[in-house]
């Protein structure tokens, strides 16, 4: 097989009339699954791999080491106080879980809609959702004062009869955020049912044939078994719609439905959803971006997949932009001194640095993209996906602390400082974010083998004069000749 | 152990043995046969304390000849009463009246007893001065009774010696006649220890005598002295006084008359015919009173005494010139003017009071101007004090100094650390053959004497006192003293070489002549705690002798104010825990004390909150960190004592700067110094935060305060009595979900707060603590803002506009006192959101905390409009209070470390009706359900024993109003707490809710407090002008 230095291929051209080419270089369907398991299927990993894994299980045992502290101790080992009941942990919680948003958004509704190009990102994707999930999950568990008993939150049955408070967001949160892990773990585990299959067919030990093979759920690939798992992943796609939507509005309740200056607001349920698709996708960037550099996968992870992410970053960028000045407009628009006084203190106020860092890197930032030459440039996109990562865990940070340490009366209203636990464990979390993602790229198919293959031309001959490959500089004369050669 | 060997002679007879009565000797031979096997002869082992605990299981067994007569220490054996004491049920509290000196006037108290073991201290009803009520300082006593730090041997020379051994070391080295000795001790209104002073000054002719508190008010005594001759005290009437003028007095703080003061203060701020009374000050710093004054004027101490002449010259026509006092400025001159024809219009009704800081001669003119004014009689009266002191302090530094002093005893006090410091007391005593030191904890003074005797606590003592009306007071103790200490006067006794050492004895032998006879008499005054018809007032013979004017500091530089903490007086509470965290009325401080300076000052000063400055005098300096306080005069130095001890115990180990080594004889009050700031920096635990100038909270927070904490003139008030109300947002009360319904309720408690009348004098907050088992964090805590009290009372200062749209610091207009606890609302935003329905409401309206349920997921606390909800970030109870705490957060228990057998002293304090919580649960004000709990138990008993008639006529068995009282309405000396059934429309609460002056806080959330402010009222000399800045 040749391969073609990518830098010289360009696919991102906007001409409506030129269908894109999503796969690069290759043309047959064998040397795609070589080169997409090529690094799982090689004695060693890359040595970077093994560099990150290890710092990641460090970071990710610290988190362990930490939480063993927080609970031996006490949730004091914070840095959250009276007014400021609720600090990092909630903080994290959200980052997490937005950061989480985008798998789903990428399988259920782009899938839906047809966005051929999310084939290359959509299993990564949603690995990444169930890991962030994972990580999101951690923080409200530890967080409450007795851990121990942190399974009052579910309604489990009891000789007490007593069920939990149905009125609270946060049992509504533990629903929404169960249910979204449920479905997307269902809907990442389904369609990498073909690829673990290949996968166990091509293993070369016996354990990994077992292993494999197990997971595999014995797929043959007959056309009965296809038909069947695409209906499913259809319908699963459907499902998981209105999760996309639900999950993050669910959140955003755990603060719009109380009534603390600048938490009660209505316009939270469509700027969290925005805020977290604009998190997700920035992560996906994040992380895309060294893994088809390590994985050699830029003949499938293009310069398009990573400009239309780009667009989506700018819109979802400028609507949650749009979302912070609206609660300006009508913290002034209510006239309520409360309210004001939260929004005036949220940019004036002690933590204003906090709020203008969010302010950058979430409008601001996002606007380069405007630019067709900075959504083609790697190190802008890197730089500015890893801002704006920054600027929502602030956004989160604002919302959170903020509001609580300043509320309605002068005498309770307090200062919130992060301890070094606060601060470890949340780097702890991108540990054992990290060493689960690792672990997954070593192990599992990064990319979706099989849907990839069918995106390609060649999964779908039309014949009858109509062009094979329709991308430019190639007309359907030069395809037929290029067929007859084969 | 004489208490269980020799029952005769330790208070027995006077409890509820009957049985030992009438039948002595079948009752001791049934008694031993009771005892578990060995017992009796392990008894018989002498003061072996340790044995003794061995076998404390067995006490139940003993419980019969009196509770109060055993030491109780927490026990795992569950043994029945084999008699039980008569009008004793387990689990029943029951209430003793006592007494106590703070300042040499008698405090009344009635402590509740729980099973043997005093928790919780109320005022005496029957004190003329406490009449139910009490300060913090009191309320906070019971916690020194199991002080962990407390000293538990006498020691000489440091080593661990026994009272046997003291005693004999007395027989046979304690100088005769006195000659060589002096004796020391702090103010006592006690009759018992008068006599026993007298016996042993007849004894001992020749030994020096001497008084000493370090905040003695000695200038008043000498002006007295110079108005009348001999030694007086004046006994103020506050509620008559319509015109109150302080120079400098904070008679509404911390101190020995505080109950009586407000009490008096509170009923002259009651409307009455649409009048109430109008306090004018003039003082140096922000004192409690100069928050709660309606003219106010910062001055300097000198001006202050300017100002005393002038009213003096105006008034009494009496003339003294006093060194070094300034002129006053033209607006000063203004005010005063104002305040003398306001004086003088109110005649008999005025009453003039002079702080500890003026010089005698201020003390003497004030004196001659309620004189002048009629006053006596009505706002003020005398009586005569015991004052027989043959020395001074000077004195006695000399007398050690040439060596004609062979020996000390300290009674009490603490001369090591606050005697004045040009004196060197501490290495003279050091240096002398012997000393002897009687005291709670070994401090400092202990530990340069070579005997150190440790104290009873007044708890554990027989005693007596005089209250400020020189009404006889009996103290009676309430647990047999855990570590053997001896009261003040026994160990006079024991160096007169009386007889009869043994407290109740002595006490009973100072009431009446036939001590070891049946006497009604003294049974009533032991139970009543005061003797009835004791009143000593008396007007004072007119026998003038103008002093000198003195001396005064001021105007020139910088001027110190050295002032007593409003926590830990003196330094005497400081290894106090409750007093330690509670925060300072006006400056919210914990744990620390700081200088305070006013906001223009700290500016020159170029220092902000927590600045380190060098504060000196001649050689002698301290280095304190710096505290702007609105309302402080300019270039005065306020600087609190009692802090900075250094060897008193864990709990105040490196809290605060001591203050005492600026203080000399002869600048007692104030001195003039030299102030620089360090470029250090200190964390200071305030509980409220300051912003800053014109900063975006700051600016938040002048805005909001007129909707938060409402208040107008009296004039306002007579135009529109529902001023209040017309504030702020009116309430829509839509909701969009079924609200709390409350069918089938019985009774719907709820509660008020008069902001005209308190103070934010902390008693409630010190009540609160003890009452609730509300642990203390410690300052790191503080200052992470997890502070536990339930109870809180906010602190706002409202400005001066700056005329550039802003305000200004040094514009002092008002100073909002507002208690703050939770408001039991009927919609409460926290039961909304807790997910496992820890926190639901019942249906008499309380919003309650369900422990067991609570997780720990903060939610409510965030959702609390309030924030009165209080989060166990740790399990508080097993940490050590200490400053500082390392990497493991929970210590081993504090408390279990600090003793043997493993039994936690400090768990003796709990109020057995109030859960102790753990890490990880909220907790928050629950009105003192317990308290509720007990009177409903009670009133559904009584109303099932009534006739059908009767049941018919009460079916919703109300309770009587005013049977229930929370503990901080119970400790309240100013009568602003009011708790009741709303539901009874008579009840005082139903009535104060309804009052015009009532406003809900934050009413447009819709929350539908059971608890109401009630607008306060002030009562400026031009009110019109005043309402201009009126909150429409």
């Amino acid at each position: 097989m040749t391969t073609v230095p990518i830098e010289k291929l360009d696919n991102t051209g906007e001409d409506p009339r030129q269908r894109p080419q999503l796969i690069m270089n290759h043309t047959d369907f064998g040397s795609v699954t070589t080169d997409i398991l090529r690094a799982n299927e090689s004695a060693r990993a890359p040595k970077s791999w093994y560099f990150a894994l290890a710092i990641s299980f460090c970071m990710m045992s610290m988190l362990g080491v930490l939480i063993g502290y927080l609970i031996f101790t006490g949730v004091g080992v914070w840095g959250n106080n009276n007014p400021v009941a609720w600090g990092y942990p909630i903080v994290n919680f959200v980052f997490w879980v937005g950061i989480g948003h985008a798998g789903t958004l990428i399988s259920a509704i782009l899938f839906l809609f047809r966005q051929k190009w999310r084939t290359a990102i959509n299993r990564f994707a949603e690995a990444m959702t169930i890991f962030a999930v994972i990580c999101a999950g951690t923080f409200p568990g530890i967080h409450v004062g007795r851990i121990w008993l942190a399974y009052w939150l579910f309604p489990i049955p009891n000789q007490m009869d007593m069920w939990p408070q149905f009125r609270s967001p946060l049992l509504w949160d533990v629903f929404a955020v169960g249910t979204y892990f449920t479905v997307s773990l269902l809907f990442w585990y389904l369609g990498m049912v073909p690829d673990l299959a290949t996968m166990r067919d091509r293993a070369t030990s016996k354990v990994k044939q077992l292993a494999y093979g197990i997971v595999a759920l014995g797929w043959r690939g007959s056309m009965r078994h296809w038909h069947r798992y695409e209906r499913a992943y259809l319908l699963l796609a459907a499902l998981a719609t209105p999760l996309v939507l639900s999950v993050h509005s669910v959140v955003s309740f755990d603060f719009a439905v109380s009534q603390l200056p600048g938490w009660h607001t209505t316009i939270f349920p469509p700027y969290f959803v925005a805020g977290a698709i604009f998190s997700g996708f920035s992560m996906v960037m994040t992380l895309a971006i060294p893994a088809r550099q390590l994985w050699g996968l830029k003949n499938f992870i293009t310069m398009r997949h990573l400009e239309n992410m780009c667009k989506i970053v700018l819109l979802t960028g400028s609507m949650v932009g749009y979302a912070y000045s609206m609660e300006f407009f009508i913290a002034w628009y209510s006239g309520e001194i409360y309210e004001s006084f939260a929004f005036i203190n949220r940019a004036f106020g002690p933590y204003s640095w906090a709020y203008w860092i969010m302010v950058s890197c979430n409008v601001i930032t996002p606007q380069i993209f405007w630019f067709k030459k900075a959504r083609n440039n790697i190190a802008i996109i890197f730089t500015a996906s890893l801002l704006v990562n920054v600027g929502m865990w602030f956004e989160r940070f604002v919302i959170v602390v903020t509001s609580l340490a300043n509320d309605f009366l002068p005498s309770s209203w307090g200062i919130y400082e992060p301890t070094w636990v606060d601060v470890l464990t949340f780097f702890g979390s991108f540990g054992l974010f990290m060493t689960f993602f690792l672990l997954f790229i070593r192990y599992l198919p990064i990319l979706a083998i099989a849907e990839i293959k069918a995106i390609m031309p060649i999964a779908d001959p039309h014949g009858h004069g109509h062009s094979y490959y329709e991308f430019e500089g190639e007309t359907d004369e030069q395809a037929k000749a290029a067929e007859e050669e084969q | 152990m004489s208490s269980l060997n020799e029952p005769n002679k330790n208070g027995r007879t006077w409890w509820r043995s009957l049985d030992e009565v009438i039948a002595t000797e079948e009752f001791n031979t049934n008694l031993k046969g009771e005892f578990p096997e060995g017992a009796s002869s392990l008894l018989a082992t002498g003061d072996d304390r340790r044995h003794f605990l061995k076998i404390m299981g067995a006490s139940m067994a003993l419980a019969g000849l009196g509770v109060t007569g055993c030491r109780r220490w927490p026990k795992e054996n569950i043994v029945p009463y084999a008699h039980r004491p008569e009008n004793t049920m387990p689990g029943i509290p029951e209430h003793y009246a006592s007494c106590f000196d703070f300042g040499g006037i008698s405090q009344g108290v009635l402590v509740t007893s729980n099973d043997g073991r005093p928790t919780k201290i109320e005022g005496n009803p029957e004190h003329p001065d406490s009449q139910g009520a009490t300060d913090a300082f009191t309320q906070a006593a019971i916690l020194d009774v199991y002080d962990p730090d407390r000293s538990r041997k006498p020691t000489y020379e440091g080593k661990e010696s026994s009272i046997a051994a003291f005693k004999e070391w007395i027989g046979s080295y304690f100088p005769k006649n006195g000659k060589g000795i002096a004796v020391v001790t702090e103010p006592s209104s006690s009759p018992t220890f008068e006599r026993m002073r007298r016996a042993f000054m007849k004894k001992n002719p020749q030994a020096m005598w001497v008084e000493y508190s370090p905040l003695a008010n000695t200038n008043q005594q000498s002006g007295l002295n110079s108005a009348f001759g001999g030694n007086w005290m004046p006994v103020h009437n506050i509620a008559n006084a319509t015109t109150v003028v302080s120079l400098d007095e904070d008679f509404l703080g911390a101190g020995p008359t505080q109950v009586p003061n407000t009490r008096g203060w509170a009923k002259g701020r009651k409307v009455d015919h649409g009048n109430i009374s109008r306090v004018w000050i003039a003082e140096p710093s922000l004192s409690v009173t100069g928050s709660k004054a309606d003219e106010r004027n910062a001055m300097n101490p000198a001006a202050v005494a300017t100002l005393a002449t002038y009213i003096a010259k105006k008034i009494a026509h009496v003339d003294i010139a006093i060194d070094g006092a300034p002129s006053l400025t033209s607006e000063q001159h203004a005010w005063a003017d104002k305040l003398i024809a306001d004086l003088q219009h109110a005649g008999k009704h005025g009453l003039v009071l002079a702080g500890v800081s003026q010089p005698a001669s201020v003390h003497y003119l004030v004196a001659g101007i309620n004189e002048k004014l009629g006053a006596v009689g009505t706002t003020v009266s005398y009586r005569t004090v015991d004052g027989d002191s043959n020395a001074t302090i000077s004195d006695l530094a000399s007398a050690m100094q040439n060596s004609s002093i062979e020996g000390v005893v300290l009674l009490g006090g603490n001369l090591a650390y606050d005697a004045p410091v040009d004196l060197n007391i501490a290495s003279a005593i050091k240096a002398l053959p012997f000393s002897i030191h009687l005291s709670h904890n070994e401090d400092e003074t202990s530990k340069v004497c070579k005997w150190h005797v440790n104290a009873a606590h007044w708890l554990e003592a027989w005693g007596d006192g005089t209250s400020t009306d020189g009404t006889i007071c009996i103290a009676q103790p309430l647990i047999q003293p855990l570590f053997d200490g001896l009261s003040a006067s026994e160990l006079l006794a024991i160096l007169a070489g009386e007889e009869v050492t043994d407290g109740q004895t002595m006490v009973r032998a100072t009431f009446s002549k036939n001590a070891d006879q049946w006497n009604p008499a003294w049974r009533t005054a032991v139970h009543d705690g005061v003797v009835a018809n004791t009143n000593a007032l008396e007007k004072p013979p007119v026998n003038r002798k103008a002093p000198s004017g003195g001396t005064v500091v001021g105007g020139v530089g910088y001027t110190a104010c050295f002032v007593p903490s409003g926590t830990v007086w003196d330094g005497r509470h400081a290894n106090n825990g409750w007093l330690q965290e509670l925060p300072d009325t006006i400056t919210k401080l914990t744990w620390d004390n700081a200088a305070l300076v006013s906001p223009k000052t700290a500016k020159e000063l170029g220092v902000k909150q927590g600045d380190m400055l060098k504060v000196s005098v001649g050689s002698n300096s301290v280095t304190i960190a710096a505290l702007p306080v609105p309302g402080t005069a300019d270039d005065v130095v306020i600087l609190p004592l009692g802090y900075g001890r250094t060897f008193a115990g864990r709990v105040c180990a490196g809290a605060g700067v001591d203050i005492y080594p600026l203080r000399s004889s002869a600048n007692a009050w104030t001195a003039s110094v030299k102030v620089s700031a360090t470029g250090e920096t200190y964390p200071l635990a305030t509980t409220q935060m300051h912003f800053g100038e014109n900063t975006t909270p700051g600016k938040g927070t002048q805005e909001r305060l007129p909707l938060l904490f409402r208040e107008g003139t009296v004039e306002q008030y007579n135009a529109d009595p529902a001023f209040a109300q017309h504030v702020g947002h009116s309430s829509h009360s839509l909701s969009i979900f079924e609200e709390q319904q409350f069918a089938g309720a019985k009774y719907k408690w709820g509660m008020t707060f008069d902001l005209s009348t308190c103070t934010g004098c902390n008693a409630c907050v010190a009540a609160c603590h003890a009452e609730n088992n509300i642990p203390i964090v410690g300052k790191d805590q503080v200052l992470m803002g997890r502070e536990m009290h339930w109870l809180r009372i906010d602190r706002y200062f409202a400005f001066g506009s700056d005329g550039h749209g802003g305000y200004d610091e040094n514009k002092l207009s008002s100073v909002a006192i507002q208690p703050m606890t939770c408001t039991h609302c009927e919609n409460a935003p926290c039961e909304e959101v807790c997910p496992v329905a820890a926190t639901v409401h019942d249906t008499d309206g309380l919003n309650t905390m369900v422990y067991n349920r609570c997780i720990g997921t903060r939610y409510c606390s965030n959702n609390c409009p309030f924030k009165v909800r209080r989060f166990n970030y740790f399990d508080y109870f097993r940490r050590d209070p200490l400053r500082s705490t390392g990497l493991l957060q929970v210590q081993p228990d504090y408390y279990v470390k600090a003793q043997s057998g493993g039994k936690t002293l400090r768990a003796m304090q709990f109020n057995p009706d109030v859960t102790v919580r753990m890490r990880g649960v909220m907790e928050k004000c629950t009105y003192c359900t317990q308290r509720i709990q007990r009177v409903k138990i009670a009133t559904k008993n009584a109303w099932v024993k009534k006739t059908d008639a009767q049941k018919q006529a009460d079916q919703r068995v109300a309770v009587l109003d005013g049977s229930i009282v929370t503990a901080c309405e119970q400790a309240c000396p100013a009568g602003a707490i009011v708790f009741g059934d709303l539901m009874d429309e008579n009840s005082r609460v139903s009535k104060l809710h309804n009052e015009k002056r009532s406003y809900e806080m934050l009413e447009e959330l819709n929350i539908k407090s059971r608890t109401k402010y009630l607008a306060r009222l002030t009562n400026p000399v031009d009110g019109a002008v005043k309402t201009e800045g009126g909150h429409h």
